[in-house]
């Protein structure tokens, strides 16, 4: 398995001819054998990113690596190592699955027997004579999906792979994406606006919003961010004293009938309970209140608003 | 040789596509149309065919093609090959795969190329096919008992084919540069129908909506060159339009 970073972009900056810029100084890392969560909002510029990573935009300015060559010199050895599903599926409707994956096998120059091989591991070697247009659209995404691993890519990238799909089929790509990663070492740069998805899946994420890079890192780091940003609620028989005598070593907010400061674990609760009990409030709750990954993505977009 | 792979993928691509089985089935549409006059009032073309019942054949299908149907399959047929990556948003995989741009835009000209090929044969085809099968119904055409007169045919579908490279290099670029196929073929038709109109002007011959028109009536006239002035033109054109067509799709900086 290869290790490094497979992919590596620096100050990659895109604006579309409305001149709005679309993204803005982007360094991505994608280390090899990973599963590369790419994460942001509808808009955010992941699709741009992924798009000029394909070359099917023209670099402005920055550096783009891939298997650590220049992609502007090196395209066609670059696009001979990977694979991509973007947006939507692209297939020729009128034809039959194998007809489409013998039209890549021709150009990714693979032996025939690759054409069963993909077929059958996502699930649509028995479709025979079925034109594509008789699929249905998790039928699509697979038999595209299929298409990006006939050459048995280095790297795979999916643009959000479970759009439009239903709750099995959506178990079904994280599955596969995962066998791939796991059994394959293939490494994935999968996008999506849905967190929890990610986290299903990712071993790395980056989180994307309006252009800019806002994180980067392993999922694990981004869980103890989540920590970090835990609260501790406090309700008490007196919020405003109870406030200016925790302002004093915390950094206490109150909002409509709470104060809340930063969770620093449960030795630290008894101590403020007791501060708050010697001066005289009754402490009516004391609660750690643990921002979930979903509430960490809306607060990091938001605070960079 | 990646050209040559590029160029197999896309006559899979083409295999049962609109363009295929319009150039199918276009191609029949006069042969059919002749076979239907000679077999239901037989007696009213005797005469005029007895002379030679394939040269005035050929003389009349190749008219009723030439001026007009025939431009009008070939503006259809580049926009057809070109929306099968449009209508499928597969252009965007092609673009993605290990395929230089060279390979790419020549790869599907050379699809069109072949598939206007393939759109005159079967006219040739579907033209012999109907005097056949006439002579079979009615013997007094006597088609079987005259010299086909392969060179004349031959001749007028390679000048043809000549005419009609303007057209398909224009309308090829056009194909690429509008997603919406309804923009060509309105520009493609536009110009056929004004070239029509034309047809008397002293520089029609350099008007290429009416080379394929030019080049059937100046074979009926043989004159002594095998190449008239509007099909130099037209090579000329192709000429052109084929570089334009490659250094605007090479230079695009929104591929897919």
């Amino acid at each position: 398995m290869r290790t490094g970073t497979i992919v590596k972009t620096s100050h990659l900056n895109y604006s579309f001819r409305n001149g709005v810029k679309t993204l803005d100084n982007v360094n991505l890392e994608v280390p090899a054998g990973s599963i590369y969560g790419f994460l942001g909002p509808n808009g955010a510029g992941k699709t741009t990113t992924l798009r000029l990573l394909l070359g099917l935009l023209k670099n402005q300015e920055g550096q783009l690596e891939v298997f650590g060559q220049p992609f502007g010199s090196h395209r066609i050895e670059i696009l001979k190592r990977l694979g991509s599903l973007i947006e939507q599926p692209s297939l020729y409707l009128h034809l039959t699955a194998r007809e489409n994956l013998e039209i890549y096998r021709l150009v990714y120059n693979v032996s025939k027997a690759r054409i069963d091989e993909v077929l059958k591991l996502v699930g649509l070697e028995s479709t025979g004579k079925k034109r594509a247009k008789q699929f249905s659209l998790g039928m699509r995404q697979r038999l595209s999906i299929a298409i990006a691993l006939l050459h048995q890519p280095e790297l795979l990238i999916l643009d959000e792979p479970t759009n439009g799909l239903d709750p099995n089929g959506i178990i079904e790509m994280r599955e596969l994406i995962r066998k791939l990663n796991s059994e394959h070492g293939t490494t994935v740069i999968v996008s999506s606006h849905i967190l929890i998805e990610i986290e299903k899946m990712a071993t790395h994420v980056g989180i994307i919003h309006k252009g800019r890079m806002l994180f980067q890192g392993p999922l694990q780091e981004l869980q103890q961010m989540k920590t970090r940003q835990s609260l501790l609620e406090i309700e008490t028989s007196d919020n405003r004293r109870a406030l200016e005598i925790l302002s004093r070593q915390y950094n206490a907010q109150q909002t409509e009938s709470l104060i809340m400061l930063p969770y620093e674990g449960k030795q630290e609760t008894a101590v403020i309970n007791q501060l708050l009990v010697r001066e005289g409030i009754d402490v009516y709750a004391l609660h750690p209140k643990q921002s979930d990954l979903e509430q960490l993505f809306i607060e990091i977009t938001s605070d960079n608003i | 040789m990646s050209l040559v792979i590029a160029t197999r993928a896309e006559i899979i691509k083409n295999r049962r596509g609109a363009a295929f089985w319009m150039c199918l089935i276009g191609s029949a549409f006069i042969p059919f149309i002749y076979f239907l006059i000679y077999n239901l009032k037989p007696e009213r073309n005797y005469d005029r065919m007895a002379a030679n019942a394939w040269r005035v054949h050929f003389q009349e299908g190749w008219q009723g093609f030439s001026i007009i149907l025939l431009p009008m399959f070939v503006i259809l047929t580049c926009s057809l090959i070109v929306q099968v990556e449009y209508k499928n948003n597969t252009w965007k995989q092609v673009f993605a795969s290990p395929l230089s741009t060279g390979n790419i835009f020549f790869s599907k000209y050379t699809g069109i190329l072949a598939m206007v090929i393939f759109l005159l044969i079967m006219f040739n085809v579907f033209l012999l096919l109907a005097g056949v099968l006439t002579d079979v119904f009615h013997p007094k055409f006597s088609f079987l008992e005259t010299e086909v007169g392969w060179g004349n045919l031959i001749r007028r579908t390679v000048k043809s084919f000549i005419s009609l490279l303007a057209i398909v290099s224009i309308q090829y670029w056009l194909s690429l540069r509008f997603r919406n196929f309804i923009v060509p073929i309105a520009i493609g038709l536009a110009m056929l129908v004004a070239s029509m109109t034309l047809m008397s002007w002293e520089h029609i011959d350099k008007v290429p909506y009416a080379f394929a028109f030019l080049s059937y009536a100046k074979t009926s006239t043989v004159s002594g060159r095998f190449l008239e002035n509007h099909e130099i033109y037209s090579l000329l054109c192709f000429v052109l339009f084929t570089v334009l067509g490659f250094l605007d799709l090479r230079f695009r900086k929104e591929r897919g």
